[in-house]
Formats: structure tokens, C-alpha cells, sequence
């Protein structure tokens, strides 16, 4: 169970929050022009790394405010959180934030507990 | 036989009776069940998992593989672990795993089957014949597998705490309480958990430490705990298990209330504490390992330091002559400590070269006369149901020994559960040959021989060492030993067995029935990964994690694949670091505190006329009301159906969600949401919507009422309005925040009641004399605002039936007012209340889908052929631009018809699959082409025959075609026609007029 800053209200147990998926995917302006390929990208693709990840948190069971997180994915760590109208921050701002447990490989499992 | 330390002070010189198996045994307040046991003499406590061998005590802790029994007394609870859980009078144990008694077991026959049951016999043995799994496997794995039995008739009272600290300890031993010294008056917060219900650890378990700044262990303890109470930042949780070591620093402990006492019903057992921390300090100590030989789970094998635990902390001595088995320097401690109680062991054997071996270990066997065997092993032992000889092997030579108890000792690992659990790095470390925790990856500190320093006399430094980050005064600690203070090790895991046989099993995982030779299997088929290796033959799989031996089975696959243990590496440790009861984790809520239960304003009067009632979603609805006692649900839907359509009928309708739009922007925001046009709808009228996802699927449906441009309310189904608000709330917020808009739930501000049938304008005429009901002056879909008595009312002429029909919406506060008034007035026009099976049913005469059961989430608008309701002038709406997707818009997709069956004494079901066979192959060789499924069907009392609604494959293009649908446990399917989906008043005309 992570702790979760919300902007609004500070940090809060992570049982407080539904996540959203992958933030800064914008719903097209104009749906009708976009060809059948690019608006199935739209719904039903998301991207999954393991690592830094841009997402989307609702406080469901506070303020009800949508925000969004950067979290490395391999390790649950929240590096950022900032609010819907606020600019994504850059990638290079959380690079060499990037802990992971063992140097395990970027694909994986995770499952390493012996230091290399 | 077993003998009595009187030296002990943690036991209560206070007698308690206690019954296993039936038969009564004196105790002494304070024993656990296990050492209660053995002040008795009993070594038998069970039966294993898989081959039902004879098991006994094999610990004294937490890390306990065999001892598992069931308390009777406690509701059954059953595979508690006999080691910790703590006796009191009249406490009622039974054994577990055993049929039809612990000596005579059934069971015990798999035993003789094993090679049936080596590695990866779940994937393997239960493969054929076809039906052999159903009826054979599967029961007797049912009937065999597990433990104990379930609890029954038991409602916990178990309750959560929450924490915020600075720093927690876990772990009062030696240097946790020297850790927690070291934070005494200071500003931290400090929580110090101990899982014990005494402070001290190794103090107190073990004849290891003689004195400590001049106290004696036990003065020592008494002396810090006394300071540590009188520190206001500092919390004592004793009997306190920390089973759980989440990210960002969260704990979880279990705290068992009545250790050692019977359980009061009315007060809660167990705690389960939820703690958030800065850091986290482990010093949770270390676990003996044991070595695997021949039979070295047979009742009487014990490892060492249990031994002596059971010595020291409860005053028991096992067994008064012994053999002892090690490979290490610290069975000294033992050793001495028997010598000290005037016992003697049979025979001290350590796989050490004589020349490793510590002077003081020899002077003392070569004083005592005990016969002493360096550079030795035991090869294994023997006995009926307990151990009565042991083997000793010496180079080439063999030797039997009589005794009845053979106490190993195979080194020790530091407890590194709880580390690995919070993503800390592990490392190897030859000397210990053990893990030990390397790189913390949270803000975690690991002290004494937790973090594999085994050096009594370092631990000072190492503590004031690795808390220097905090703002603490030093501590000193000037430790006297009994024990040599350099640890000393030689690598032994496994000794070789003389003669095999199928009884001659040298175990790796006493839990799970593990043997070495089941690794070696696994190994040979392909399974040398650690983790692979791990599933395919259970090692370490039980609730006991391997504790006492997963290190050694590491150790002896690294040598069959000729790697380091290192490179073979370690499978993760996971939460909970022991079994957590279910009760603990539920908390408080159970039963009615699991999900609240909605209920409507006029709930009392659904009670008080029989009605039966349906879950939906948290909500109590009238399912269908009784008219009789002997009335069956079928007999009462269809006297409401038939009743409803030639007089009138009533349902409450209240738990309909409700939202209120309101705002400036109100009118664009709800033609992006629903695929309806609102715009040239005039004001106070209302229109059916629906609501789709962005693939341009249904995701709910409802009535909106446009107010004005700037005020809607829309309905939505029962249990959709969370999710409804919630992604209009999703999408105001972030897709359309220039929108201005408030969105507001009203559910709960309403009481709704549905009317319809052909008397119900007479009804409404009487109930409310004062408005016109006239068509022209309240026409289908509009509404209208009243004052009521003291209250405002609203009016819509709506309906689900395909009657005529009115919802009222009124305050909950005269909800049951104006409904009793309404039954008043109705009662000469024969109206009657309905439940929502009896709607379910007259809106399937109507072709009305309902959402969940025509539509599954693959269901857009126009397979339902509801093409009217889009907004095609529309620029944008959710989920528009997907309906023209070449895969939504494919001509064979399944599309709503209706089933008439063509034998109207047919019955047709929801669920049943639509195919073009009248009768099914005996033996199916193909696939049989599947078109579609019946999604509603039931008996029409105003049809007077089966009626059904079914999603089909192009069914658009079928009407008036002949297909089947399959019967529930037949082969003879019945022939059906499609038609359209009204089967009442297609023209509308009841609606309207
Ligand atoms: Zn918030």
C-alpha cells in the first residue's frame, strides 16, 4: 500500500485513490476526421513501461479531483505529482531518480532479491 | 523422558488443564501448546501433508513446519501453530491431518505409494482418463489435502489500529532493546514490537550471554524495560507479529489480545495494526536451519536452539539425554546448559574437523564422559512413530545410539523475511553461509544478527554505528559470553543415505513433504531455476515459508548444478511473513458492515406486504410480492404482469440514480455524453438516452429531463449512477474543463414511484384532483412541478411497461405518505404493487432491453436497432466516431430479435445458445455453429406463451426464419421463429394515448 500525494489534499493512503491509466492522452478534438487506424489508437491503445510512467490517479475517496503522477512502475515510487492543468514535466527531470532494486534488466519480472 | 528447569522465571508456578485428542495433560500458565506437550512426554502431534507420516515439534517459534493443530475451544481455528499459541485452562486441542486417529492413519498409505507423489505429481498423475478428475481425483485430493478444518459458526470481532511513527523496532531481543536505549527521551515517536509476550529474545532463550554490563540477562531486560516505559516517545506492542513490510515504509502486525487466555467473545481478539513509519529498524534475529538425512522427520528431531528455548523460556527440558547434531560453534550454549541441569547428552556429534572443534566443547565431553564424534555425521534415525535409534556416521564407520530426541543444529540465517520483503538486496556471506541483507532499497536498518553480524561483542558498535543518522546518545554494552564469540561453521546440508528404501526419506521441506531427492527429480526434468524449481516441487511453499531449510535447499541445487548459491540466487520472500487469519484482515467488516444495504422510504411497507427482495447492487428492491403464503414466485409474476396490463400496477422505483446538470454549458456537455441531440428538445420534456463508451458500446441508459438549457436531471440504472457520475465527473475535469458545469447526485433526494396500466390516469385523477391529466395537457415524455400538501412534487408521464404510465417523484420525507395515499385511492381500480421481475417481464413484452442482460458491453446502439436515438447531426459525442469502425459497423454482428416459439407450449430460457441443428449430434465431433443467445425469456401471461429476446449473428436480416434453441440437459432442441422484439402494442399506442 503506497502513500499518495494529492495536490489537493496531501498524502493519503493509496486505498483513496482509483487509478486512470496513462495521462496526456487527449481525446481528439475532431473525431470524425481521423481515419479508423488512428482513432483505434486512441481507444484502445496504452503504453505499459516498466519504469517512468505518466498516469492518471482520482482521489475517489476525497476531494474526487483528477491529477496526474509520474511513477516508476517497477518500483511503485510516485517521483511526481502535479494537476491536470499543469505542464508534464520533462522525462529528464526523474532519469537518474531511477532506483531499481538490483540493476534487474528494463524487462522482467522483478523478481531479483540477490545483489549482483 | 522429559525433566523440569526450576530455574526458569517466565513460566507461572500456576497449574491449567488442557485436553488433546481427548486425553487431559497438566500445564503451567505460560506454556505454549508444545512445550506443554513435551513436560508430557508427547512427541506425536500430526500427520504430514502429503504422505501422512508421523510428525512432532520440530521448533519453538514461529518458524514451526509440523506442529499445527486445531483449537476446538477457539471456534475450531484450526492450523495454529503449537509452538507460539500459548495454553490456558480448559483449552481444547485436537490433532490435524489424520484419519481415523494420529497413531492408526489411513492416510500413512501414500507413504508407501510415494513414488506417486515425487515432484510435480500434481501436474503429472491426475492427467486421464476423461471424468477421472470430476469424480475421482478431485474429491480425494479434496478430502486428503490441507490441514485443518475450517472454523465454524464464528464471528470475529478482530479490530484495525493505524499508526504514524518516526521510527519503528521490530524485534525486543538483545538489540532491539539496545536500539530502543538509544531512543529513550528523545523526539522520536518509536514503536517497539515484540512477538513474544516477554522482552528479551536471546536473552531469555538461550544460556548464551552471561552478563551484560554487570546485570544478568534477565536484570538487564527488566531494567531496560522499566526505562523504555518510563519514556513518553516510546510503545511497547508485546504478542505483536510483524507479518508484512509494504513500500514506502507500511507494516503490518498482528496482535494477538488473549495470548494465553480464553477468548472472551465480546471483546476483540486480534489487532491488526496498520503502521506508516519514517524508518524502520529490523532486528527480528536470526533462524536455525536444520540438515536434511534419512528420516529427519521423524518425532524427536528437534533443532538445538529450540531445544534449549524450551529449556530457558518455559522450563522445560525436552529430554534429559540427547544426541546432539551440529555443524557449528554454538550448540556450546546447550550443551552447557544441560550439563548445568545435571543431564547428559548420548552423544555429541559434529561434522567439524576435531581440530576446528572449540577447546571448551571438547574439555567438557572429555569431563562428562560423553562420547564424541568430530568429523561425523548422523545418517539418519529409526523408530516406531518416534526416534529410537540414531545412526552415526564416522569416515567409514557406523554407529547406533539409543535416544529418543536427536537435537540438530545446521547454523543459522538471519531473518531476512521481512527485508526482502521491503526490496532490500540480499548478499551472500561464507562465513555465516547465509544471506544477509546488502542494499535496503526503503529507509531500513538491519542490527545484530538479523543483518548476519553473529559477534555478541560488535553488536555495540554496529548499533551506534548504523543509528548515527539519528539524533541519539551512544550506548554501551559490555557483553560476557558463554559461548565462543567467533562464530564457527562447516558447510553440511544433506549426509548420504546407507540403504534406500521407500520409508527412507531425507526431507528438505517438512511442510510440504519435500524430499532432497525431489529436488534432484525436478532438476534432471529441466526445472533448474530456483523459481521454477520452487513451484514445480512445492519446497518452501507452505505456510512456514521453508524457514527452516529453504536456504539449504539452495545450497544442495547450487551443488547439482555446480554454481554458487549466489548465482542460484534466492526466491523472494512474500508477505505475510506467517499465516494471517482471515478475521484479522476482515476486521469489522463482515457481514452487514461488508457493503452497506440501501433501502428505499418505503421499505417498511414492501415488509409488511410480503415482499421478497433482490440485491441490486447495495440496494434492497422488491423482487415480486407475495398475494398468499403458497403464492410461487412464478404464480405472483404472473398475476402482477397480467393484472398490471388490464388494471394498474406500482413499483418503487426510487433506487433509479438520479444526477442533477447543472450550469452554463449544461446543454453542450450532456450532447457529448449521451448519444441522444437535446438541443431542439423543448423544455420540460423528456426523452430516453443512452450513454456509450469511446469504442461505441452501451454503457448505461436512463430518462433525461431537460429543465432548461442550463439544468438537466438524467436517470440511470440502479446500480450504474456511481459509474455515471463518475466519468461525467472524469471527463468535466479533464477533457472539457473550459465546460462550466456542476454535477450533483439526487438519488437519495427522491422517492420514485412508477405507475402504469390502462386505469392508472383514473388513479392519478383521484390522488391528485387538482391536476389535468388530459393527453393533450400531459402528453408522453413531458413533466411537470406541483406543490403537494406541504411539499413540491414532480410528475413525468414515462414508461417502462409499455403502458400508460406516470413517475412521481416526491420527497423520501412523504414518500410513504403519498404512497399509501395512492393505494388508497386505487385500491377500487384493482391496482397492485410489482417487483422488478414482474417489470423485467412486461418490458420483454415490450422489447425494452435492460442494461446487463441485453447488452454486455459489446452491445452498441444499433445492434439493438435503436438508430433513432442517435444524434447523427451531432459533431462529436462520446463514443460516436467508433459506431462507423468497419468492425461496429459489420452487417453480421449479433443484433436484438425476438423468439417466438413455433410449439407455444415450449419454454424458452435466458442463456440458451440459438442454433440451426433441431437436434444435437449424440457425439459432438465439430464445432456446432453457434449464432446467438436467447438474453430474456419468459412466460407472457398476456401471450399466454414463452417469449424470448435473443442477440443473433445478422438478425436483422432473419425475421420470420426458423432456428432452434438448445434445451438445458437435452438433445432435442426447440424450433423457434424470429420476430420483431414488440410483441405488445408495436403501434404505441397504449403509451401515448
Ligand atoms: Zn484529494
Amino acid at each position: 500500500m503506497i502513500l499518495i500525494k494529492c495536490p489537493y489534499c496531501g498524502e493519503r493512503d493509496q486505498s483513496e485513490f482509483a487509478n486512470g491509466g496513462e495521462a496526456h492522452v487527449i481525446r481528439p478534438k475532431n473525431p470524425e476526421s481521423l481515419s479508423d487506424k488512428d482513432w483505434g489508437e486512441y481507444v484502445f491503445y496504452r503504453n505499459n513501461p516498466k519504469g517512468i510512467f505518466y498516469e492518471r490517479w482520482v482521489h475517489t475517496h476525497g476531494c474526487k479531483k483528477w491529477f496526474n503522477a509520474v511513477r516508476n512502475t517497477s518500483t511503485d515510487q510516485i517521483l511526481k505529482v502535479y494537476k491536470v492543468n499543469e505542464k508534464r514535466p520533462d522525462l529528464s527531470e526523474f532519469q537518474n531518480t531511477l532506483k531499481s532494486p538490483s540493476g534487474e534488466p528494463s524487462v522482467g519480472s522483478g523478481n531479483f532479491a540477490v545483489k549482483k | 523422558m522429559s525433566a523440569i528447569n526450576n530455574n526458569c522465571k517466565y513460566i507461572s508456578k500456576k497449574q491449567v488443564k488442557i485436553t488433546f485428542d481427548g486425553n487431559t495433560y497438566q500445564a503451567y500458565e505460560g506454556d505454549t501448546i508444545a512445550s506443554a506437550l513435551l513436560r508430557n512426554n508427547i512427541r506425536l502431534v500430526g500427520r504430514s501433508f502429503k504422505y501422512h507420516r508421523p510428525r512432532g515439534i520440530y521448533t519453538c517459534g514461529i518458524e514451526e513446519p509440523n506442529a499445527l493443530v486445531q483449537i476446538i475451544s477457539e471456534h475450531n481455528e484450526p492450523n495454529t501453530r503449537a509452538t507460539i499459541k500459548r495454553v490456558y485452562d480448559g483449552m481444547e486441542i485436537t490433532s490435524q491431518n489424520r484419519w481415523p486417529s494420529l497413531r492408526y492413519d489411513f492416510g500413512a498409505i501414500n507413504n508407501i505409494l510415494s513414488p506417486i507423489f515425487s515432484a510435480g505429481f500434481y501436474y503429472k498423475t491426475f492427467m486421464g482418463p476423461k471424468g477421472f478428475w470430476k469424480n475421482l481425483y478431485e474429491p480425494l485430493i479434496r478430502r486428503s489435502a490441507g490441514l485443518g478444518k475450517p472454523p465454524k459458526n464464528f464471528r470475529s470481532k478482530s479490530t484495525h489500529q493505524y499508526h504514524n511513527t518516526d521510527v519503528v523496532i521490530i524485534g525486543a531481543g538483545l538489540s532491539g532493546l539496545a536500539a530502543a536505549k538509544k531512543f529513550i527521551n528523545t523526539k522520536y515517536k518509536v514503536l517497539l514490537i515484540e512477538q513474544d509476550s516477554y522482552l528479551g529474545g536471546v536473552l531469555k532463550n538461550s544460556n548464551k550471554v552471561k552478563t551484560i554490563n554487570g546485570l544478568t540477562p534477565q536484570e538487564w531486560i527488566s531494567e531496560t524495560e522499566e526505562s523504555i516505559l518510563n519514556s513518553k516517545n516510546i510503545t511497547i506492542l508485546k504478542n505483536t507479529l510483524v507479518t508484512t513490510y509494504n513500500f514506502t515504509n507500511h507494516l503490518i502486525a498482528l496482535e494477538d489480545k488473549f495470548a494465553g487466555k480464553k477468548i472472551d467473545l465480546n471483546k476483540s481478539e486480534l489487532t491488526l495494526h496498520k503502521i506508516r513509519t519514517s524508518n524502520t529498524i529490523i532486528a527480528n534475529g536470526h533462524i536455525e536451519r536444520f540438515i536434511s538425512f534419512r528420516n529427519n522427520d521423524l518425532p524427536g528431531v528437534m533443532l538445538a536452539s529450540s531445544f534449549e528455548k524450551y529449556i530457558h523460556r518455559y522450563g522445560v527440558v525436552p529430554e534429559k539425554e540427547p544426541v546432539i547434531f551440529t555443524n557449528n560453534s554454538s550448540s556450546l550454549s546447550l550443551l552447557k546448559t544441560l550439563i548445568n541441569l545435571g543431564c547428559k547428552p548420548k552423544a555429541y556429534v559434529d561434522s567439524r574437523k576435531k581440530d576446528n572443534i572449540e577447546t571448551e566443547i571438547k574439555k567438557i565431553l572429555k569431563d562428562k564422559e560423553i562420547p564424541f564424534f568430530s568429523d561425523a555425521e548422523i545418517e539418519g534415525c529409526d523408530g516406531n512413530k518416534k526416534v529410537e535409534t540414531i545412526t552415526i556416521r564416522q569416515g567409514k564407520s557406523f554407529d547406533k545410539i539409543k535416544s529418543s530426541m536427536l537435537c540438530v543444529s545446521g547454523g543459522y540465517n538471519p531473518d531476512i523475511h521481512l527485508f526482502t520483503q521491503s526490496k532490500g538486496l540480499v548478499k551472500w556471506d561464507k562465513n555465516i553461509l547465509s544471506f544477509k541483507p546488502d542494499t535496503p532499497f526503503q529507509k531500513t536498518i538491519t542490527l545484530g544478527s538479523t543483518s548476519g553480524n553473529y559477534s555478541f561483542k560488535k553488536l555495540c558498535d554496529e548499533i551506534n554505528e548504523k543509528l548515527s543518522i539519528f539524533k541519539t546518545k551512544k550506548v554501551s554494552l559490555d557483553i560476557n559470553l558463554n559461548v565462543p564469540n567467533k562464530f564457527s561453521i562447516k558447510e553440511l546440508w544433506e549426509t548420504k543415505i546407507k540403504n534406500k528404501s521407500n520409508w527412507a526419506k531425507s526431507f528438505i521441506d517438512l511442510h510440504n513433504d519435500v524430499t532432497t531427492k525431489d529436488l534432484k527429480q525436478a532438476i534432471t526434468e529441466g526445472f533448474d531455476r530456483i523459481e521454477h524449481l520452487k513451484r514445480y516441487t512445492t519446497n518452501s511453499m507452505g505456510t512456514d515459508q521453508g524457514k527452516i531449510s529453504s536456504i539449504n535447499s539452495l545450497a544442495i541445487v547450487s551443488k547439482i548444478l555446480k554454481k554458487e548459491i549466489s548465482e542460484v540466487g534466492t526466491t523472494t520472500y512474500r508477505p505475510p511473513y506467517a499465516p494471517l487469519s482471515f478475521a484479522a484482515i476482515a476486521g469489522r467488516s463482515t457481514y452487514e458492515f461488508y457493503d452497506p444495504e440501501r433501502k428505499t422510504s418505503i421499505h417498511s411497507w414492501h415488509l409488511k406486504n410480503n415482499a421478497v427482495f433482490e440485491d441490486v447492487g447495495q440496494w434492497k428492491r422488491p423482487w415480486y410480492f407475495k398475494a398468499s403464503e403458497n403464492e410461487t414466485m412464478h404464480q405472483a409474476v404472473q398475476r402482477e404482469s397480467k393484472t398490471l396490463r388490464e388494471n394498474a400496477g406500482i413499483l418503487d422505483g426510487s433506487t433509479l440514480g438520479k444526477i442533477e446538470i447543472k450550469g452554463r454549458d449544461a446543454l453542450e456537455f450532456m450532447n457529448l455524453m449521451y448519444t441522444n441531440a437535446f438541443s431542439k428538445m423543448k423544455p420540460m420534456t423528456s426523452r430516453y438516452a443512452m450513454m456509450l463508451g469511446e469504442d461505441g458500446m452501451i454503457k448505461d441508459d436512463g430518462i433525461i429531463c431537460k429543465i432548461s438549457d442550463q439544468h438537466f436531471i438524467a436517470t440511470t440504472t440502479s446500480s450504474g449512477a456511481p459509474k455515471v457520475l463518475a466519468d461525467m465527473e472524469e471527463y468535466l475535469q479533464t477533457e472539457w474543463p473550459h465546460l462550466q458545469v456542476y454535477l450533483n447526485s439526487i438519488t437519495e433526494q427522491f422517492s420514485t414511484f412508477n405507475i402504469s396500466g390502462p386505469k392508472t390516469r383514473e388513479i392519478m385523477m383521484r390522488v391528485f384532483p387538482d391536476i389535468d391529466f388530459s393527453n393533450d395537457a400531459f402528453p408522453f415524455m413531458t413533466f411537470k412541478n406541483f406543490d403537494y400538501k406541504e411539499t413540491k412534487i414532480r410528475i413525468m408521464r414515462a414508461s417502462f411497461t409499455g403502458e400508460l404510465g406516470y413517475e412521481i417523484y416526491i420527497s423520501p420525507k412523504f414518500g410513504l405518505e403519498l404512497w399509501e395515499e395512492i393505494f388508497s385511492c386505487g385500491k377500487e381500480f384493482n391496482l397492485i404493487p410489482y417487483g422488478t421481475e414482474t417489470m423485467h417481464l412486461l418490458r420483454a413484452e415490450k422489447g425494452y432491453i435492460v442494461i446487463g442482460q441485453e447488452t454486455d458491453g459489446t452491445v452498441t446502439p444499433i445492434d439493438l436497432n435503436y438508430n433513432w436515438m442517435i444524434g447523427k447531426n451531432k459533431k462529436d459525442f462520446i463514443g460516436k466516431r467508433s459506431l462507423s469502425r468497419p468492425d461496429t459497423s459489420r452487417a453480421d454482428r449479433k443484433q436484438l430479435v425476438g423468439l417466438s416459439p413455433i410449439n407455444k407450449k415450449d419454454i424458452i430460457e435466458e442463456g440458451q445458445h440459438i442454433v440451426e441443428l433441431n437436434e444435437l449430434p449424440k457425439k459432438i465431433t465439430d464445432p456446432i455453429k453457434y449464432l446467438g443467445h436467447v438474453s430474456s425469456g419468459y412466460h407472457s401471461p398476456n401471450l399466454n406463451h414463452s417469449i424470448g429476446l435473443a442477440m443473433i449473428r445478422g438478425g436483422k436480416n432473419l425475421l420470420g426464419q426458423k432456428f432452434f434453441v438448445t434445451a438445458t440437459g437435452k438433445t432435442k432442441n426447440i424450433p423457434v421463429e424470429i420476430v420483431n422484439p414488440v410483441f405488445i402494442d408495436p403501434e404505441n399506442k397504449r403509451l401515448t394515448s
